[in-house]
């Protein structure tokens, strides 16, 4: 089976491995399967996505690098016609909707988290998490989606923020979730991350869990 | 396999993918710049209707229904910015602007309506070998889109099982005891998958 050493994020070579190719592809399946119709819960009767959950553990799992490739291949699945994003979106139209700025916020955003969540080569801990999920899962993406949004539909960049303001709570809920979600990987499943982390607080790598 | 193709044989099906994209995305940059007035909705509808009507989708009003789904499609997008451009701009910008995005959306449609997924993966490749000299490899880049198209209905029914096995034990369907489980699958199967290719000689 595979051996859990790790991959070659940044040393060595720039060239995506077989290892981190399939993460990439694997991963951004992932997301687009979050958006399929197969039903979570509505909360009060308004319909969920779960898919900008998968953009901030693309980039949290992943890390900058391949988080943001992810993302990117997904975008590219989108715009040659796979109907991939929530709602069953997709075609390069999309790219013109009022929506295209939040889409290459995902890259972006992915990139951001991974950076956060993964500074310094540590073990992820709940706030730098949080912290992470916060900055490039919600400002990010609002600070490329907001203008784009507000050229597409030339609503003033002030009302448009305003709209957009109705979005935060449920960001803020997916981001805890997000959040929560990782720290559960981390100690259930550290395998996920595919990387060797830095010195921890308490070293005990031998330790059976 | 889901996409939006629609197989036919009008002009615009057997137009190479290349200058097909090339077409379609002018057509839609000049539709979505054209400037907020009363006539921008009546020249973005007939923009849209002309290109649906002209695209040789099939015989009789075929376009014509075509792009009838298509706008019914974006009934959202359009009902948010009619809304909004109501309350903070007037009558006149909202409709034209909410014609402008739906017209150019659904020109854009064009594109993955009349070309198969295939197609366009080839043009990709195609159009990515000049970059060749800067490092990129566009070989590797079709093989990272054709193995995510691939993966996407196995992570699907993985999706469902997971699903099942959660509904056998009576949990609520909810994201968070969802996702994780979901996760730990899809992410065992990247080790496969990369172990699979390493093994046909993917390096």
């Amino acid at each position: 089976m595979t051996n859990p050493s790790p991959l070659s994020i940044r040393g060595g070579t720039r060239q995506l491995d077989a290892t981190g190719l399939a993460r990439v592809a694997v991963f951004a399946a992932v997301v687009a399967v979050l958006g399929l119709p197969g039903g979570f819960s509505v909360a009060g009767g308004v319909p969920i996505t779960v898919q900008t959950l998968g953009v901030m553990l693309a980039g949290a799992i992943l890390g900058p690098r391949l988080g943001a490739l992810s993302m990117a291949v997904l975008m590219a699945l989108v715009a040659i016609g796979l109907p991939l994003l929530a709602g069953g979106r997709g075609g390069i139209g999309v790219f013109f909707g009022p929506s295209a700025g939040y889409l290459l916020g995902w890259i972006v955003g992915a990139f951001v988290i991974g950076l956060v969540v993964h500074a310094g080569g540590r073990k992820p801990v709940g706030w730098r998490t949080l912290a992470g999920m916060l900055t490039g899962g919600i400002l990010v993406i609002y600070a490329i989606g907001i203008p784009v949004q507000s050229m597409v539909t030339r609503l003033p960049l002030g009302e448009t923020v305003m709209m957009s303001l109705a979005f935060i709570p449920g960001d803020l809920i997916k981001a805890v979730t997000a959040t929560v979600i990782v720290m559960t990987l981390v100690r259930a499943y550290p395998r996920a991350f595919a990387r060797v982390w830095a010195s921890t607080p308490a070293p005990a790598p031998e330790r059976v869990r | 396999m889901l996409t939006l193709y629609r197989p036919g044989s009008g002009w615009l099906h057997r137009l190479p993918a290349g200058p097909k994209l090339l077409l379609v995305l002018f057509t839609v940059l000049a539709v979505s710049l054209l400037p907020s007035h009363w006539w921008t909705a009546a020249a973005a509808a007939a923009a849209a209707a002309l290109g649906y009507a002209l695209a040789g989708l099939g015989p009789g009003m075929a376009g014509i229904r075509e792009l009838g789904r298509q706008v019914h499609a974006l009934r959202w997008v359009i009902g948010i910015t009619l809304a909004s451009q109501l309350v903070f701009m007037g009558p006149e910008p909202a409709v034209a602007n909410a014609a402008r995005v739906t017209a150019a959306i659904a020109l854009a449609s064009l594109l993955a309506l009349t070309t198969r997924v295939t197609e366009l993966l080839d043009a990709i490749e195609r159009g990515l070998r000049p970059l060749q000299r800067l490092g990129l490899d566009p070989q590797r880049i079709a093989l990272l889109l054709t193995v995510a198209i691939g993966t996407i209905p196995v992570l699907g029914r993985r999706a469902n099982e997971v699903r099942e096995a959660q509904r056998a034990r009576g949990a609520r369907n909810n994201p968070r005891t969802f996702v994780v489980p979901f996760l730990i699958v899809a992410l065992k199967h990247a080790d496969e998958l990369g172990d699979a290719l390493t093994a046909r000689g993917v390096r």
